[in-house]
């Protein structure tokens, strides 16, 4: 097993606005090739947490460390590691899409020679090489969204954080972004995903973070979440033959959890349906029953997030 | 070096918008062409004049009235282009020389010439020039037909003896002086006074009206996006104000040098005049920067800046001259220097009316530099608490 370094570090994050406290400790950690998803409604305290964590706002408490450096809204070295795609576009309308990332390249102090080149690399990977000397206000809203992307990019940050990045984002352009992320993450990469999207969090990232109200209320994988909250998987066995004798057959296995004939067919909820499904199979057709189709439902995230908060996630 | 970067950056965007360029360079221009026509100071008069006659002593008058210190003489080809330009008021007046100007002085009858003006008072400046001409010429005559009378030789000899000696009597001049103080104003030359007045309004206005940037870099998440950058806070701040104080210098040394070249202005000492420009193009750009730090929307902002650039100079003196509130309204004189604008027309008085230098603006320009270092402090610790907390 390899044991790859954090990136990013934090711990106990808190900030209030007024009488409002916006986030209350807060804590994670995310390695080097780890895509770590904050998942949680809107208002939960994601974009708040992100700017502590980015050194745009100063924190009422806790602690941040990048890349082994402490961070803070003084910090530079710090920030020399972090690339930001904010959830609002922050770029210049006014200025081409050369102009923008040479702009925010310089800022990064990047070498003229080298930034030209990097430009160029990075219009290449947004695809935007043919509209690179266009003023982005001319751009569609996919087309900004991905240079928005671009700009987080052009530094070869060690951390990247996106802050909602699909967010008004057509289908496709989703996808592209999507498929950007998981190309980052497999080079080395360690993102910081937030999201209000339960499909992008699923598909995205190794762990997840369920936020809300300002607080972490679980954290883990997807099956350490789903197994943290008692949820199981389903599976519908579309079947002929003696189903009661199927049903009397499972319960012996120690991973289905409940069984019954339903609609001509057998359903149960089990631990794991991906390591228990042949044993399942084998049980039900010992017992003489012929399965034509099967249908597994895992519990997803929004399940999980219900069953944590009380709430649903677009609530 | 960043901070050269993000001003650099804020002055091409800001020259990317035609409009801009227009507002900032060529409509000022064309005001201080207007307003200094309509109501300049002094500059020399302009004496059309329509020639009829053929003959010598027509074409020595022309001559004699062009010698004439302190006026323009201009010709024309027909009456009517003469008279209409007179009633158009490009000139202040024009002069008709009778077809038989020769003829009857030679008859030694009495002829007229015709002096076309809007008004009397209007030609009255030039009416002393067209009779000192005239009584120039009339001594010669009186000279040649008096030589003529005498028989000591012929009209024309009698002339041509009169003019040579007439060209070695020496002139007596009239030397002018004021009794009192100077009356400044009425000392600039035509475009003077409405030039400096629109350079330090439209720098000003200019600047509030570009906080408008500061404020869409803000509500665009630029500015945070550079903040998490490795660039300090205060680059930043530096880098914005140095991009709005980059748009006032430019501007300002746009109208100054313009006005130079197109309408003769007299700016006095350049040193002065320069550091005039560069510290009230800070006092614009402070004012920038604070109003970039207070409003959250760019259009309340830009609609603001407008009303507010054109009341403080209409108060601080850029429409109606300061000494019109020194001598009618003395308790409003007081309250222009409320503004940056009065202290900045002050410093130009200094240089331009009392002939002074760098050193005799320092008190005016220490005090524009206080109303900068104000402005700066107060958008800075506004800025800082906006974009971090």
């Amino acid at each position: 097993m390899t044991i790859r370094a954090n990136v990013l570090e934090c711990r106990d994050l808190k900030k209030s606005f007024g009488d409002n406290e916006a986030v209350k400790g807060v804590g994670f950690r995310i390695a080097e090739g780890e895509t770590y998803g904050l998942l949680g409604p809107n208002g939960a305290g994601k974009t708040t947490t992100i700017s502590m964590v980015t050194g745009l706002l100063e924190r009422d408490d806790g602690e941040v460390t990048v890349d082994g450096q402490p961070l803070t809204t003084a910090s530079v070295d710090a920030k020399r590691a972090i690339g930001l795609v904010p959830q609002d576009l922050a770029i210049y309308p006014d200025l081409t899409a050369k102009e923008n990332l040479t702009f925010f390249g310089r800022l990064y102090d990047m070498p003229s020679g080298d930034l030209k080149a990097r430009v160029a690399e990075v219009l290449e990977i947004i695809g935007l090489t043919d509209r690179a000397d266009d003023r982005t206000e001319e751009f569609s809203g996919g087309m900004k969204r991905r240079l928005n992307i671009g700009l987080g990019l052009l530094h070869k940050p060690r951390l990247l954080l996106l802050d909602e990045p699909t967010v008004g984002v057509d289908p496709q352009s989703r996808n592209a972004i999507l498929e950007s992320v998981e190309l980052l993450s497999g080079e080395g990469m360690a993102v910081l995903y937030t999201t209000h999207y339960m499909e992008e969090a699923e598909r995205l990232c190794d762990r997840v973070g369920i936020i809300d109200l300002g607080e972490i209320k679980a954290e883990g994988t997807r099956r350490e979440l789903v197994q943290m909250v008692g949820q199981h998987d389903r599976i519908r066995l579309q079947a002929t033959g003696p189903c009661e004798a199927g049903v009397e057959a499972l319960a012996a296995l120690a991973v289905v959890k409940e069984a019954g004939v339903r609609d001509g067919g057998i359903e149960m909820l089990v631990d794991d349906a991906d390591q228990s499904l042949a044993q399942i199979l084998g049980k039900v057709s010992g017992a003489g029953v012929t399965v034509t189709s099967v249908d597994v439902d895992e519990p997803n995230l929004e399940s999980v997030f219900l069953h944590l908060t009380g709430r649903a996630l677009r609530d | 070096m960043k901070a050269f970067t993000i001003a650099g950056t804020n002055l091409r965007r800001w020259l990317r918008d035609r409009s801009n360029v227009f507002w900032a360079f060529i409509f000022p221009i064309l005001l201080i062409l207007v307003l200094g026509s309509a109501f300049g100071g002094s500059s020399d008069p302009r004496l059309g004049i329509h020639n009829e006659g053929d003959g010598p002593l027509a074409a020595d008058l022309v001559v004699l009235l062009e010698e004439q210190p302190g006026m323009q003489v201009i010709q024309f080809e027909s009456r009517e282009d003469l008279v209409a330009t007179v009633e158009r008021g490009e000139l202040e007046a024009g002069l008709l020389i009778p077809v038989d100007y020769d003829a009857t002085l030679r008859q030694g009858a009495m002829t007229s010439v015709e002096l076309v003006a809007r008004s009397a008072e209007e030609a009255q400046a030039i009416s002393s020039n067209v009779q000192s001409a005239l009584t120039q010429q009339s001594v010669v005559l009186r000279a040649a037909f008096f030589v003529e009378s005498e028989e000591v030789g012929s009209f024309a000899e009698g002339l041509e003896t009169a003019e040579t000696a007439s060209m070695n009597v020496a002139d007596v001049t009239v030397v002018v002086s004021s009794a009192g103080e100077p009356v400044g104003f009425f000392q600039l030359g035509r475009f003077d006074a409405s030039a400096q007045q629109q350079m330090l309004l439209f720098v000003f206005l200019t600047s509030l009206t570009a906080s408008a940037a500061l404020i869409q870099t803000r509500r665009l998440g630029v500015a945070r996006r550079m903040m998490s950058t490795p660039t300090p806070v205060r680059t930043i701040l530096v880098g914005e104000g140095m991009g709005r104080f980059a748009v006032a210098l430019l501007q300002g040394l746009f109208i100054m040098v313009g006005t130079l070249v197109f309408f003769n202005v007299n700016w006095g000492d350049p040193v002065g005049a320069a550091a005039i420009l560069i510290v009230f193009s800070l006092v614009g750009s402070g004012a920038a920067m604070l109003m970039g730090s207070l409003f959250e929307n760019d259009q309340q902002a830009a609609g603001l800046g407008v009303l507010l650039g054109m009341g403080l100079a209409a108060l601080g003196g850029c429409m109606v001259p300061l000494i019109i509130f020194e001598f009618f309204a003395p308790t409003l004189f007081q309250v222009a220097h409320i503004t940056p604008h009065a202290w900045g027309l002050e410093a130009f008085d200094v240089l331009v009316i009392e002939n002074g230098t760098l050193v005799d603006t320092l008190p005016f320009l220490a005090i524009l530099l206080g109303f900068a270092g104000v402005f700066y402090l107060l958008a800075i610790w506004r800025l800082r608490r906006v974009l971090t907390r």
